[in-house]
């Protein structure tokens, strides 16, 4: 497997893959602590069928390449801050972090700046030396908003073509069709930040962004096929071992060629959640872990 | 702690031992548009990077007796690539890789007792700032997926980055 990592870094100790809650599924999925920066990653693998690596003078099959970036443990600490909100009341953290099956997420606990990070998603209060929180729907729709402009503006830079509708000449020109109105962008960014969020969240975000219903996806809403297509990393899968499941032949493969597989790929619906850039094609179903 | 096996997977924290991060001896990287169903040794360099062409429209070559045209990938700035192997399983704390094994005790060390029995650990054994990839027939081009998958990292610096308190 391939990693790609930040290479500035001087790490020292302390560099550690464990398994944490997914925030939009539930689900697990692999993270990367640096505890001596005290810095949270995600890792997200780039998957497409028919892709094996050659390594040096080594065979490597999959053609996997791991994404190593950093990571707002705000989203994660939301997590457990909803779920502790069914309580209705103000608690310290660590009775809010808990989970009997990620008990890595009390490494969240150990992350810097904490308070400062909590007071845009929650109500705090002072007993005694003792912090206590509790869950602000309002503070953190405000939050989110924010974090959708920022996205906005990387896509704008980035030139990712947001738009609804793709045109073929995207795929002739190099250019990207300058069209893409704003509300394209926003819709966009609304799905990548969706995939860090509970769906019911990402809903009440889509009224608080004022964002019309997409008609292109009236059957089923958008959010929802996003918080399906999430993948998460698992960590049974696959550190530990190559495994040579799945053979395949390589008949198949003659038939296609790169263009027809580009053209082949040309989502139109307009919202993206960050699956659509690892070539993720057939979605996996939620497992169990 | 005594654990069953499922707990343990639950549990286990996979380290990575940051002096193979420092360490690792670049690599020559191929990303093939086809799935060889195995992981093994292969005589690359024997059969493969000698009859690498440069083509008028790229680098041409084949395999299993298919044509194959490429083109050089650049890592994103600010990010390097890495080839990982996790390292057997063993008992207790000795590793075999490398020889070094009493120096990388010594870095990896924590400051808090971050290791136990069963966890696991892997290292870096390349690092990569570029590599080629193939397409079928075709340069897998501008549009190709891998190539939307390096722009993740641009846009998910964004997504997490903090925002500035009101």
């Amino acid at each position: 497997s391939e990693y790609l990592k930040d290479a500035s870094k001087k790490m020292k100790s302390g560099l550690m893959f464990v398994k944490l809650v997914n925030p939009c599924s539930g689900e697990g999925a692999l993270y990367l602590f640096n505890m001596c920066l005290q810095q949270l990653f995600e890792i997200k693998v780039f998957k497409e069928k028919h892709h094996s690596w050659f390594i040096n003078q080594s065979v490597q099959s999959g053609g996997l390449l791991h994404f190593v970036t950093p990571m707002d443990p705000l989203f994660l600490l939301l997590h457990y801050l909803i779920k502790a909100d069914k309580e209705g009341k103000f608690q310290p953290l660590d009775q809010v972090v808990v989970d009997d099956m990620f008990p890595n997420c009390i490494l969240l606990l150990k992350l810097p700046e904490l308070e400062k990070l909590l007071q845009h998603v929650t109500e705090g209060k002072e007993i005694g030396k003792k912090k206590y929180y509790k869950y602000s729907k309002e503070k953190t729709l405000k939050w989110l908003e924010k974090k959708v402009n920022q996205t906005v503006a990387a896509l704008k830079t980035n030139n990712i073509n947001v738009g609804a509708r793709v045109q073929s000449t995207a795929f002739f020109s190099g250019h990207q069709i300058s069209s893409d109105k704003e509300e394209d962008y926003i819709r966009y960014a609304h799905g990548l930040i969706s995939d860090y969020i509970t769906k019911e969240l990402s809903d009440d975000l889509s009224k608080y962004l004022k964002l019309p219903e997409d008609p292109t996806s009236l059957p089923k809403p958008p959010s929802k096929k996003v918080k399906l297509s999430d993948e998460p990393v698992e960590a049974k899968e696959d550190y530990t071992k190559f495994n040579t499941k799945d053979m395949k032949t390589e008949k198949k493969n003659s038939k296609m060629t790169a263009a027809q597989k580009a053209l082949a790929k040309v989502d139109k619906t307009g919202m993206k959640s960050i699956d659509s850039f690892f070539g993720a094609k057939n979605k996996k179903k939620v497992g169990k872990i | 702690m005594e654990s069953s096996d499922e707990e343990d997977v639950e549990k286990h924290r996979i380290h990575l031992r940051p002096v193979t991060l420092r360490s690792a001896p670049p690599v020559t990287l191929h990303l093939l548009p086809c799935e060889v169903g195995v992981n093994r040794p292969a005589p690359v360099g024997s059969f493969f990077t000698p009859a690498i062409r440069q083509g008028p429209d790229g680098l041409e070559v084949s395999f299993r007796g298919r044509r194959l045209r490429g083109e050089e990938v650049e890592v994103p700035p600010g990010l390097l690539g890495y080839v990982m192997a996790m390292e057997e399983k063993s008992l207790g704390k000795q590793d075999f890789p490398g020889g070094s094994d009493s120096e990388e005790q010594e870095l990896v060390e924590p400051p808090e007792a971050l290791e136990r029995d069963f966890d696991r650990f892997m290292g870096a054994s390349a690092s990569f700032r570029r590599f080629t990839l193939w397409g079928l027939e075709t340069v897998p081009g501008p549009d190709a997926k891998v190539r939307a998958a390096l722009t993740w990292p641009s846009l998910a610096q964004a997504i997490h980055a903090q925002v500035p308190q009101d």
